[in-house]
């Protein structure tokens, strides 16, 4: 007698590349540290977000960016434009490129030449702008107010949406339903603690709520770059406007790190665990293992995207380090 | 010596000033150019980018909530 079951996630077959997207049925990978962690303490998993079919975990909040607007009929002759520091841009625009919406992104200066490429290969129409484009008004955040000025400008408003991935509480459903969830399968409920970046806050505030509701005595753990960082898509909320999806209540802590710290764990994650992560990961481990302890119990931390589209930055920061002596 | 015109009239900012922004990255020194706008907010935004960026503001002025700046690009 034969018996039939459904496949495992790795015989499965996808009709259209959105499906790779990560989801509880089709989860991205959790994969434990073993090397950066001290030995006794943890254990410490990753999330590895670059697993999403456009290579970070903003593929999540895009596709659900896109679903409400569409839903909201909010799409219908406008064009897309959006702040962003490279990846949301990257996963909007392979989305958008899919349903044929044309698409601008306002990206902030010193964003590595690999993203600002990928967004131009997809189609997008890219404006570099410098954070400080308008000291008066809009201290450190350029990007995001001249995208707000595209779709609040008497000559442009009607011609654009902006799915604002700061405000928009789709950002936060993406990671409620999905990101939350899985965590939580693939850990059993053992889950303890939960460490993710400052950035738009969504993947913070979703999977945290997820995860509290389950279990209230998870913590949620937030990593917070020092002022004029160079870690990209992290902010710093005490120079940059707090994005309005964020949900303080949520938080147990913040934790602060160093540029060297973070680009010293990442260095680590490369040699030690094979893991080509980008800058933000290493931010997040660094914070990470620096509180874990002999009875912490099971903690996750998240990946939002691989190190692939960094090369540029990383010779900056790697100095002489891998060259010949001499 | 070239000089360029910008209409950025029903453009909130930073939007005037990322017009700006870009006809820096191509100006040459000495050239000049003539921007309307109609933000109010432009006023301080345009007195501070001259500033910081050291390109001279030859006049500023303000007609029927239309704002017009000259500017001179100084710094190479």
């Amino acid at each position: 007698m034969s018996t039939t079951s459904a496949p495992s996630v790795h015989l499965q077959r996808f009709e259209d590349v959105r499906q790779l997207i990560g989801s509880p049925a089709n989860p991205t990978p959790l994969v434990r540290l073993n090397h950066v962690v001290p030995a006794g303490v943890g254990p410490l998993y990753l999330k590895l977000e670059w697993y999403n079919p456009f290579g970070s975990i903003k593929d999540r909040t895009a596709l659900y960016l896109l679903k409400g607007l569409a839903e909201r009929n909010a799409l219908e002759g406008k064009q897309l434009v959006e702040p962003t520091s490279g990846n949301t841009g990257i996963a909007l625009a392979a989305l958008a490129a899919l349903t044929g919406i044309p698409i601008t992104v306002t990206i902030p200066d010193g964003v590595p030449e690999e993203k600002k490429t990928l967004l131009r290969m997809l189609g997008a129409e890219v404006w570099e702008t410098p954070d400080d484009l308008c000291p008066i008004n809009h201290p450190k955040d350029g990007a995001i107010a001249l995208a707000r000025s595209f779709v609040e400008s008497e000559a442009t408003r009607d011609k654009y949406v902006m799915p604002n991935q700061y405000e928009n509480p789709d950002n936060i459903t993406a990671h409620y339903e999905t990101t939350g969830p899985e965590i939580w399968l693939q850990t059993e409920g053992t889950v303890r603690r939960f460490y993710a970046g400052f950035g738009t806050c969504g993947t913070l505030t979703g999977t945290g709520r997820y995860l509290k509701e389950q279990d209230p005595t998870i913590q949620v753990i937030a990593i917070e770059p020092n002022k004029g960082h160079r870690i990209p898509g992290m902010k710093n909320m005490s120079e940059s406007r707090q994005p309005g999806i964020l949900d303080r209540s949520i938080l147990d802590r913040v934790v602060r790190i160093d540029d060297a710290t973070a680009y010293a764990m990442t260095k680590r994650l490369f040699r030690e665990e094979g893991l080509i992560v980008g800058p933000s990961t290493g931010a997040i481990v660094a914070a990470a293992v620096q509180e874990l302890q002999d009875d912490t119990g099971l903690s996750v931390a998240i990946s939002p995207d691989s190190g692939f589209k960094y090369a540029s930055f990383f010779t900056d920061i790697l100095g002489d380090d891998g060259l010949p002596a001499g | 010596m070239a000089t360029h015109s910008i209409d950025a009239k029903g453009l909130q900012c930073p939007a005037p000033i990322m017009r700006l922004f870009n006809w820096s990255k191509t100006a040459i020194p000495d050239d000049q150019v003539s921007i309307t706008a109609t933000d109010i907010g432009f006023i301080s935004d345009v007195k501070a980018w001259c500033q910081k960026t050291r390109n001279e503001l030859l006049s500023l002025e303000e007609a029927n909530g239309v704002i017009t700046a000259h500017i001179r690009k100084v710094a190479a």
